[in-house]
Order: C-alpha cells, then sequence, then structure tokens
C-alpha cells in the first residue's frame, strides 16, 4: 500500500511553496471534475426556445400548428431532463460530500417557481391589455428568465461544490495568513482553462 | 481531518492530478481523466495500474451496448491516503509559517507564486 511517510521537515521556503503549489494543483483539478458535473451552458438556451415555441404555438391557435409544436417542444424538455443530465454524469460523478444536496433541494424548485411565475404573470398582464401575441412574449420573458437565473444558479451549485471539496478535502485549521489567499481565491477569478494557470507560473 | 502522511506514491505529478480528480468524484470515466489531464491511453493505463496495485483505486469495466466502457474510482484507501497527504503538505506549509519564514510570501510577490 502506497509509500506513506512522515511529512517532510519543513522550515524552508521551497518546500512551502512546493507544497503550495501541489495543493493548488489538487484544488485545479478538482474544480475541474465539479465544472464537469454541471448542466452544460446551451442546456438553458435549448429549453428556453422550446418554451419560446410552446407560447408562439399557443398564440397561433392552429390546431396544427399546436398538434405538432407543443409535444415536439415536450419531447425537447424531457430529452433534455432524462438524456443530457445523466449524460454529463455518465463521464464523471461527483462525490457525495461535494453535492450541495440541501441548497439544490431549495435552488432548483425556486428557478422553476421563478420561470412559471414571470411566464404566467407576464403572459396574463400582457393578454390583460391586449397586447399582441400575449404568450408569446409572456413565455419569452419566461425563457428569458431562465437563461439568466439558469447559468447562475449553475456557478452557485460550482461554488458551493468546490467550497464542500475545500471543507471535505483540503481545509486545514492550521493554514492561516497569505497562503490561505493564494491558495483558496474565488473560483470566478480562474479561468477554465488549465494550462492559464493563475496560481503559480509553469506550465505542468 | 486525517493525520498527516505525505505519499510518494501519490505525489508524483501526474498520478497527484489522477488521484485528485478521482478525491472529488464517486467515479469517472477511463476517456473523461484521459482527456482532463491530457494523458495518452498507454500513459493513464500504466498509472491506474500502478494506484490500483497500491489499492488506492479501483477500476470498473462494464459495456454499454457492445462498446466497453472503463471507470475508476478511488478506494477507501486510497481517499485516506489522499487525505493524509494533503494534511501533510498543509503541516508543511504551516510549519513554514510557524517558523516565520516569510519567503514564501516573498516569492509570491516575485511571481513565483502569484495570481
Amino acid at each position: 500500500m502506497g509509500g506513506t511517510q512522515q511529512p517532510q521537515p519543513a522550515g524552508t521556503g521551497d518546500s512551502a511553496v512546493e507544497a503550495a503549489a501541489e495543493l493548488a494543483e489538487i484544488e485545479r483539478t478538482q474544480e475541474h471534475v465539479i465544472r464537469a458535473a454541471l448542466v452544460p451552458g446551451w442546456y438553458w438556451w435549448v429549453m428556453a426556445a422550446a418554451i419560446v415555441a410552446i407560447g408562439a404555438a399557443r398564440d397561433s391557435h392552429d390546431q396544427v400548428v399546436l398538434a405538432i409544436t407543443i409535444p415536439l417542444a415536450i419531447l425537447v424538455i424531457a430529452v433534455l431532463i432524462i438524456a443530457t443530465i445523466p449524460g454529463v454524469r455518465r463521464r464523471v460523478r461527483v462525490h457525495g460530500a461535494v453535492k450541495p444536496a440541501t441548497q439544490a433541494a431549495v435552488a432548483i424548485p425556486g428557478l422553476i417557481l421563478l420561470v412559471d411565475g414571470v411566464t404566467i404573470a407576464a403572459s396574463a398582464s400582457l393578454a390583460h391589455y391586449r397586447v399582441p401575441h400575449p404568450l408569446t412574449i409572456g413565455y419569452g420573458a419566461g425563457a428569458a428568465a431562465l437563461v439568466i437565473a439558469g447559468p447562475l444558479l449553475n456557478r452557485y451549485f460550482g461554488r458551493l461544490m468546490l467550497r464542500n471539496a475545500r471543507q471535505h478535502m483540503i481545509e486545514a485549521p492550521g493554514l492561516r495568513g497569505p497562503w490561505r489567499g493564494l491558495l483558496y481565491s474565488d473560483p470566478g477569478d480562474r479561468s477554465p482553462d488549465r494550462a492559464g494557470s493563475t496560481h503559480y507560473g509553469g506550465g505542468r | 481531518m486525517s493525520t498527516a502522511g505525505f505519499d510518494e506514491l501519490i505525489h508524483a505529478p501526474t498520478r497527484l492530478e489522477i488521484v485528485s480528480l478521482l478525491a472529488a468524484a464517486q467515479w469517472a470515466e477511463f476517456k473523461y481523466i484521459r482527456d482532463e489531464l491530457g494523458l495518452s491511453d498507454s500513459a493513464l493505463s500504466k498509472q491506474l495500474s500502478t494506484l490500483e496495485s497500491a489499492g488506492y483505486v479501483e477500476i470498473r469495466k462494464s459495456f454499454v451496448g457492445k462498446r466497453p466502457r472503463t471507470s475508476a474510482s478511488l478506494s477507501r484507501a486510497g481517499r485516506r491516503a489522499f487525505e493524509q497527504h494533503v494534511a501533510a503538505l498543509q503541516q508543511i506549509i504551516a510549519r513554514s509559517q510557524q517558523d516565520g519564514d516569510s519567503r514564501p510570501v516573498a516569492e509570491a510577490d516575485s511571481g513565483i507564486v502569484g495570481r
């Protein structure tokens, strides 16, 4: 079983720099795992297009358009939910200790309520004031809420998972002072490009 | 946090990346690890075999239709070794700070460790 040793005698700047670089590499690799487990950006746009299509079809009042568009849009949404999300997870599944289960239980229904609320409120208001194509515009407003709030939710989950990963595996009571800032900066500050290290110079 | 224990097996750069990746995951596909770390099939196979021999990694082979799919996960021993290794790294930094060694900070300012 592996070559476990006592920690190397420290106190030299070199060994501390190497240790910090190694910890930074660990965090960066884990951040990539977390990003890979998140819903891809195009997911929200396809979902939004399907929502707008439903609104436009309902505004058309054409039975043929309704009969084709609504089942097709629902199929697209179903495929996105059923196939795409497990598709993302098939490549890599985030460790249970990293998942933000509690926050997800609140945030995901919150997003659904937001999109439904915006859609219904906008559609009803526009219809009340006899604005042309109220459902297309109303559903469009809901879709806009989705493409704005969806990626924000994604980013929120990404930060939570990164925080959980740090707390679970990287948080050390002894780690204080400037190293903390060097190692644990805001993930939003960093490029997802692995080559573009923001922690220390040199390639991999 | 686990007891500190510097692990030479995990310390090697490629294996460190593999173990770090697997530590954040329940499991990961072979292709995902390969692409994420920019390794060749043979290089990744070799490193995974080394880690598997040490009892740190478990390899799972399955079929999706007729296509084989290989995935890897960190074993309990591997996860413990990784946590101990991380704790050892943190100890090195903490000791450096306790010793009042300002050199890492100076190097950070000079660009060796920078943001």
